[in-house]
């Protein structure tokens, strides 16, 4: 058994713990105050590479495995939550589709300039009647002519309305199977199809910097050949994007606790109180000392899942304990960050309120806490 | 006690076709100089840059992390940790100087020269990752403990080994903060050395710096093959992309001995030394503030305070 990452791992981990340190951390601030999307750290990254990161070279990537991929993302996210889900969606749920089940001219048209970071892409699954219960997509797609004609929508899609953005892949009905369930395809719909409407951005009380939008499709036209892999295939498709996602989606949890983790510790040794830096108090070391401990379990955790995934071997319920334990380890480590910050955590001035507001979305978004104990418990 | 008899700072005197321009552009102010045809009409026009392939070399040093405590060993020298090494961060921008003038030059080979502990080949793997083209590193256990004339000793015999039209050094390691070795180095080898450069233009044969000074800054040329030390405000340094570190491994590092450069172990190293760490302290942080209370010109006296201290 060996823990130690190889040379290139330790390499892009220190790169992107710089990048995050130096170009990222430095903005979070104004971003998360003003809800702007982090166009200039963005294009920053998609330069060194860090928005293709686990893609083959003949598409762009950097030809990363996926452990390399997801431990630059806790970097990343350790700067900024925000710029860290920008990253993941566009990686986990907007580019791997076109890798895993696009054909060679998809790779090419598609994945090329997603993993090269010209365009962002999202994956639209969510759905105003269909959160948690994905099976109960309504947004359905005839064939007629060569031509899909989609109408439906969807909620909360990631990445869908940047200035960046080149489309969303979808998840539409498109019949029923012979027993009797839903036959769902995966449509590729690109930013400026007629009948294909992008949402005013929400409001959010957390990633505030990362774009979020509803979206509608009002008898919207794509050729079949924007169709991902085969008719009927959609479900798989993204129950494997999903279980992927949770391994990254950790590591961004990961990232936010150890930023939690790293305000606190600072934090702790500057104040004083009763003539002695906080930090001398057990109540207050204790609650450092369980932060580090689950913070160095959640990463043992999903570690263990990207090796699984790595080597082949089924890691579904891997990934969501992971993704389960290190997004319940994050909000802890928000919440005591807070607390040892005292009032002064409350306050805006501080990074760690941004950090209690960013962290709650965590137990929410792909698959929320609720739903990984159902799929944990269903493989036990 | 270093003893030293060459200028630390100077350029050197006239060499292999050495030119110091000074006066001319030397002005009040901080205006951006006007391009160097115009400035030099007499000089080479060599327009077409990119059929100018030059070799360069770039010189790193290991140092401890600038945000990591430092300790002293018995030997007064600062303790290294190898998880705490990283390039000198002076050096970065010798690095990045160097990748810049082969994006300039077509077909120009930035190599990486180190000397260290084996261990430093993880820098200079960083230094690949950022575009160098291979890496050096001369290590030998009788290096430890090599003075800043040593070190420049070493490095001048690797230097000519290599062969280079342009060797590149930072102004200072951050560690030390000798200044030294660029203008020792020159000295080895008898070539001229454009210290402190802001700029660095090649123009055929000829490597032309502007050396930032108070009040303006001065131009200063030589004919290659010629030493530039460079100061932070030449470039703004890469990050090594995500491709550069994948393909940093694939890059040659060779390893270079006293041996290999033919130089006696007692010219070198401690026993080498002609400096001696005589005692080593601590820096202590100190606070020192001054109140000023209202109403006696205390706004005055900040707004002086502030000029003086050139924050505005
Ligand atoms: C900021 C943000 C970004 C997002 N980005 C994307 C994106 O890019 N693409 C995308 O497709 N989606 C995205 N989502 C959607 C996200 O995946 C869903 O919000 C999530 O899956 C939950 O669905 P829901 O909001 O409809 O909640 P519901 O499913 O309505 O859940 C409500 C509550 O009921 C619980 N619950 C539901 N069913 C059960 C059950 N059977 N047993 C026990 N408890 C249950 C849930 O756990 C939850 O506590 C995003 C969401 C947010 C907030």
């Amino acid at each position: 058994m060996d823990f130690t990452l190889n040379d290139e791992q330790r390499m892009i981990r220190d790169m992107c713990r710089e990048f995050a340190e130096e170009e990222i951390k430095p903005k979070a601030e104004e971003l998360d105050r003003t809800a702007a999307f982090p166009y200039e750290i963005i294009q920053k990254m998609a330069k060194l590479g860090l928005l293709g990161l686990p893609f083959p070279e003949e598409y762009g990537g950097a030809g990363a495995d996926f452990l390399t991929y997801c431990v630059a993302l806790e970097e990343i996210g350790r700067g900024d939550a925000s710029v860290g889900i920008t990253m993941e969606a566009h990686t986990s749920l907007g580019a791997t589709p076109f890798a895993l089940f696009g054909s060679e001219e998809q790779k090419r048209e598609y994945l090329t300039p997603l993993a090269q970071g010209e365009q962002l892409w999202s994956f639209g699954l969510t759905e105003p009647n269909a959160g948690s219960d994905s099976a109960g997509t309504e947004t359905h797609a005839e064939l007629e002519d060569g031509y899909w004609r989609i109408n439906g929508a969807k909620s909360f899609i990631t990445n869908a309305g940047t200035d960046m953005t080149g489309g969303v892949t979808i998840t539409a009905v498109t019949g029923k199977q012979p027993d009797g369930h839903k036959e769902i395809t995966n449509l590729i719909v690109p930013k400026g199809t007629p009948g294909y409407i992008i949402g005013a951005a929400y409001h959010k009380m957390g990633w505030r910097a990362s774009d979020t939008r509803p979206l509608s499709f009002e008898d919207c036209h794509v050729p079949d050949e924007n169709r991902l892999g085969e008719r009927g295939d959609g479900f798989r498709q993204f129950m494997t994007i999903l279980n992927m996602g949770r391994i990254a989606i950790s590591a961004l949890n990961v990232g936010l606790a150890q930023a939690c983790f790293d305000e606190s510790l600072k934090y702790s040794r500057e104040r004083r109180q009763f003539g002695k830096p906080i930090k001398s108090f057990q109540a207050i070391q204790f609650k450092l000392a369980d932060m580090a401990t689950e913070i160095e379990l959640s990463r043992l955790m999903y570690y263990k899942a990207a090796w699984l995934h790595m080597q082949g071997q089924p890691f579904t319920k891997e990934a969501s304990m992971a993704k389960l334990f290190s997004s319940e380890t994050a909000k802890r480590c928000a919440d005591q960050a807070v607390q040892i910050h005292g009032g002064y955590g409350f306050m805006d001035e501080y990074p760690v309120s941004r950090f209690w507001r960013n962290v709650k979305v965590h137990e929410i978004g792909e698959g929320t806490s609720e739903v990984q104990r159902m799929l944990i418990a269903k493989n036990l | 006690m270093l003893m030293m008899s060459i200028g630390q700072f100077d350029v050197k005197p006239a060499k292999a076709g050495f030119v110091a321009k000074c006066s001319e552009a030397l002005r009040r102010g901080l205006s951006r100089p006007p391009s160097s045809s115009a400035t030099h009409p007499t000089l080479s026009t060599n327009h077409n840059l990119e059929e100018n392939p030059v070799k360069i070399v770039v010189c790193m040093k290991e140092t401890p992390s600038t945000t990591v405590e430092k300790s002293f060993g018995p030997d007064m020298r600062i303790e290294r940790r190898k998880e705490d090494a990283v390039i000198n961060p002076f050096d970065e921008y010798t690095i990045e100087e160097g990748l810049r003038q082969q994006e300039k030059h077509a077909g120009s080979e930035v190599i990486a020269l180190c000397m260290g502990p084996a261990t430093a080949t993880d820098n200079i793997r960083r230094a690949l990752a950022m575009g160098a083209d291979r890496g050096v590193l001369v290590t030998d256990p009788a290096l430890a403990g090599s003075d800043a004339i040593g070190t420049a000793r070493v490095l001048a015999a690797a230097l000519k080994q290599i062969g280079f039209d342009l060797a590149l050094f930072g102004s200072a390691a951050a560690d030390a903060y000798g200044g030294v070795v660029p203008s020792a180095v020159a000295e080895f080898l008898g070539m001229p050395l454009l210290s402190f450069a802001g700029k660095l233009d090649i123009d055929g044969s000829t490597a032309r710096i502007e050396r930032q000074a108070e009040v303006g800054y001065q131009v200063a040329e030589a004919s290659m093959p010629a030493l530039v030390s460079v100061v932070k405000s030449i470039n703004e340094p890469r990050y090594p992309s995500m491709k550069g570190i994948m393909q940093a491994k694939k890059k040659p590092i060779d390893t270079l001995t006293l041996a290999n450069l033919g130089l006696d172990a007692d010219t070198v190293g401690a026993a080498g030394a002609r400096e001696e760490a005589l005692s080593a302290e601590k820096v202590t942080a100190q606070r020192k503030g001054e109140i000023y209370m209202g109403n006696e010109g205390a706004a005055d006296r900040i707004v002086a305070f502030l000029v003086e201290q050139k924050v505005l």
